[in-house]
């Protein structure tokens, strides 16, 4: 006949509800909660969102890719890093059954210096060639310009580039290394963390701005090449792998795209830095919630005591305070999900970055939030299980 | 174990038959101390008290008596340290922090601070208590009204404490120490905080539990309204339990009587002997209790309670606790000179004409006494 938990069995009915009516009581003291809870959620989230967006920066233009199979110089760590490979490879990649094409990529980094419309000063940017005929990027603009890049001399130029590189300027002509160049149209990728700004062109312009009116492309940055249909990648991938020289690197796209994602994340300093911000953000958060879980419990242990002495076990009053603790974090994570919504817009507005809500941060931000605010709540929690119930008297 | 198990259906309601007379609270050889080694301080001196069903005792004594440590320990609030108690047929020197926890759920307390929930209506509060109980919960909203309104908080049950006065609150924690009928209730100065009317609702209902539902009562006041109505007065000095006396009507007239300054000269023989003859009686608010040259038959003492005295439709004084009316026609034989009328609920000790003539020869001192104030009110 012992009755183990005072709610159990028949009166689990309708409990009385004490952490939503304590939490719910004074609103002024819950805006001041939220708030503050609130101010280093959005923390989190701003680091979460810089670190996604850091990522998606450098990922969109694998991700903007058409093929299937790449390949690109086992020496490689990046995909920014010059290391050309001879364009003989894409014939032995051609005779590979399954492979229905094999285009080539060729790209720069650091020797192109393209003249700004706006201000007339030169500028670092990144260069992508291909061949007009066999378009490399699924982009549509690009695509849709791409029979224009056979003039010599002409370029596209990238609308969302950084707003100094002036090439969301209507200019007609600019100069790359001092030589002319015809801009024939634009596509939209944005910047990354490497690159202010992206020109694309033939490789006959590629070569002519790198070396000279006469020059050859000095090689190609990633072979990209297309399965015929009904090919299976695997065995496609085997048997490219058994044709092409060993310092050959054969990847599918995802794995491109993982091995960029790996470099980000684990070599560059990036990764770390992002998780010290959201680490930070959860301190502040851990300390703004004890805080004030500490004074909800510090206000109410006469009447904390008091159910301890009508026979409440110390079990219940610890559910109480986790309780208020969860509905706390709730009460902050949602207002300050809505805004980062604003503020993700605000930020990827002025810096150019694809700051973008996800679900993953939407998880990981809720996570942290609960996690913050029932740790400080167990820290808190001492109070009320030391609360003396012979006191109240 | 079976009278252990608390009553499923309204407990106040139905009067629960005294199945047992053995007692709800047994202490003995009780010695506490506060402190340890140097600092060790005893503050309980072998106590022993044994409280029968039904009984409503008043712990009386000076602050630092002891009563309140007495009392948390009976209530299994702190761990027994030297001698015994027995509650509810449970030795609590033998229960686990589990134990302890379990049977202070049977226990109805009231303490000096309400300690309501800010956040919890007046119900919800009460309805916390009744979570620990054995109320259907479908049946915890008329329960919980209910005893409410006992208490004169009908008006309030969804009320939050900050819209209540002092002495409501105090009654919305005396409603959730006993909504689930316990078979011991335990209070410390439970009527501090409220005024005369509520005072009274009180002493109803915890007389009702003691009736009705067969519960003792230990109580710590100094709240002479609820001295009246004890069964038992323990008086603690130091620790100790000096007197422990189970009061009937005449003494409880006597106690009453000695605070009086016109008794203060009886010796206590004489005392008790007016006391003894001294019956209660109730007015209702307005009520005419003498009436203006009608033959006088007997003497007042007010218990609790107003009245006016009106002399030809003129209020000619107003008399409250202790002061006592109606003298005048007996010693000079003649009409009453005055009405006199209940302003409020009256509770007054009557004594016959006879009886009052006989406590005059008796003591020359007191009859000294009356007949200054006779004299002084001629």
């Amino acid at each position: 006949m012992a009755v183990a938990f005072p709610l159990a069995g028949r009166t689990r009915a309708h409990p009385v509800p004490l952490a939503w009516r304590t939490i719910t009581a004074n609103r002024w003291r819950l805006a001041r909660s939220s708030a503050g809870i609130g101010f280093a959620v959005l923390l989190m989230l701003a680091q979460l969102g810089f670190e996604n967006a850091f990522f998606n920066a450098s990922l969109q233009v694998l991700r903007a890719l058409d093929g299937d199979i790449f390949l690109q110089s086992v020496h490689k760590y990046q995909f920014a890093t010059q290391d050309p490979l001879p364009i003989s490879l894409l014939a032995t990649a051609r005779a590979v059954p399954g492979v229905a094409s094999a285009a080539p990529l060729y790209a720069d980094w650091y020797d192109l210096f393209w003249k700004s419309p706006r201000d007339g000063k030169s500028y670092l940017v990144r260069g992508f060639a291909f061949d007009p005929k066999t378009p490399v990027f699924t982009l549509p603009d690009v695509n849709a310009g791409s029979a224009q890049l056979q003039t010599p001399g002409a370029v596209l130029t990238d609308r969302r580039a950084r707003r100094f590189l002036g090439m969301d300027q209507d200019a007609r002509q600019s100069e790359i290394n001092g030589v002319k160049v015809e801009i024939v149209g634009q596509f939209a990728l944005g910047p990354d963390f490497v690159s202010d700004g992206t020109v694309m062109m033939s490789p006959a312009t590629f070569a002519s701005l790198m070396h000279g009116a006469a020059g050859n492309p000095p090689g190609i940055a990633l072979g990209v090449i297309k399965l015929a249909s009904g090919a299976d990648p695997n065995t496609v991938l085997k048997a490219l792998r058994k044709a092409l020289p060993t310092d050959i690197a054969v990847m599918t796209k995802d794995r491109l795209i993982a091995f960029e994602r790996a470099f980000q994340a684990d070599v560059s300093s990036a990764g770390p830095i992002f998780a010290i911000g959201t680490i930070v953000g959860f301190v502040v958060g851990m300390l703004i919630s004890y805080q004030i879980t500490f004074t909800e419990v510090s206000d109410q242990l006469p009447q904390y005591a008091t159910l301890k002495a009508i026979g409440y076990p110390t079990g219940y009053l610890m559910r109480v305070v986790l309780e208020q603790a969860a509905l706390n974090a709730a009460a902050g994570w949602i207002p300050a999900w809505l805004l980062s919504l604003g503020l993700y817009r605000l930020i990827g507005y002025i810096a150019l970055l694809p700051m973008r809500m996800s679900p993953g941060i939407t998880f990981i931000s809720l996570g942290l939030t609960l996690g913050m605010c029932l740790l400080s709540a167990v820290i808190a929690v001492g109070r009320v299980i030391r609360a003396d119930p012979a006191a109240v008297f | 174990m079976g009278a252990m198990i608390a009553e499923p259906s309204a407990p106040a309601a139905a009067p629960v038959a005294a199945a047992t007379t053995e007692p709800v609270v047994t202490v003995d050889g009780l010695n506490h101390f506060y402190g340890e080694g140097a600092a060790r301080n005893q503050v309980l001196f072998d106590n022993r008290i044994e409280v029968p069903p039904g009984d409503l005792v008043v712990m009386t004594g000076p602050s630092g008596a002891g009563k309140t440590t007495l009392l948390t320990l009976i209530g299994a609030l702190r761990s027994v340290q030297q001698g015994r108690i027995e509650v509810l047929g449970r030795d609590l020197s033998r229960l686990s922090p589990h134990g302890l926890v379990e049977i202070r759920r049977e226990i109805g307390f009231v303490f000096q601070m309400h300690n309501l929930f800010d956040a919890l209506s007046a119900y919800e509060n009460v309805k916390m208590a009744m979570q620990l109980g054995h109320q259907r919960p479908d049946q915890m909203r008329r329960r919980g009204s209910e005893i409410l309104e006992r208490l004169g908080l009908g008006h309030r049950i969804d009320y939050k404490p900050r819209h209540l006065s002092g002495g409501e609150r105090q009654r919305v924690a005396i409603a959730r120490a006993l909504v689930n009928g316990p078979r011991l209730v335990l209070a410390d100065e439970p009527t501090a905080a409220l005024d005369r009317d509520s005072t009274r609702k009180v002493i109803d209902l915890f007389k009702a539990m003691t009736i009705e539902h067969d519960a003792a009562i230990i109580m710590v006041t100094h709240d002479y309204r609820i001295i009246e109505s004890a069964d038992r007065l323990v008086h603690m000095v130091d620790g100790r339990i000096v007197s422990d006396v189970v009061l009937h009507d005449a003494m409880r007239i006597c106690e009453f009587l000695r605070a009086i300054d016109l008794f203060r000269t009886l010796t206590p023989t004489q005392l008790t002997d007016v006391a003894e003859k001294m019956k209660k009686r109730q007015y209702a608010a307005g009520e005419t209790i003498i009436r203006e040259g009608e033959p006088g038959e007997e003497f007042f003492l007010i218990s609790d309670g107003e009245v006016d005295v009106v002399r030809a439709d003129h209020e000619v004084a107003r008399l409250g606790r202790g002061d006592f009316f109606g003298e005048v026609a007996l010693i000079s034989g003649e009409p009453r000179n005055a009405t006199v009328l209940a302003t409020e609920p009256l509770d007054a000790f009557v004594l016959g004409k006879t009886d009052f003539q006989s406590a005059i020869e008796t003591s020359a001192p007191f009859r000294d006494q009356l007949y200054r104030v006779y004299f002084s009110r001629h």
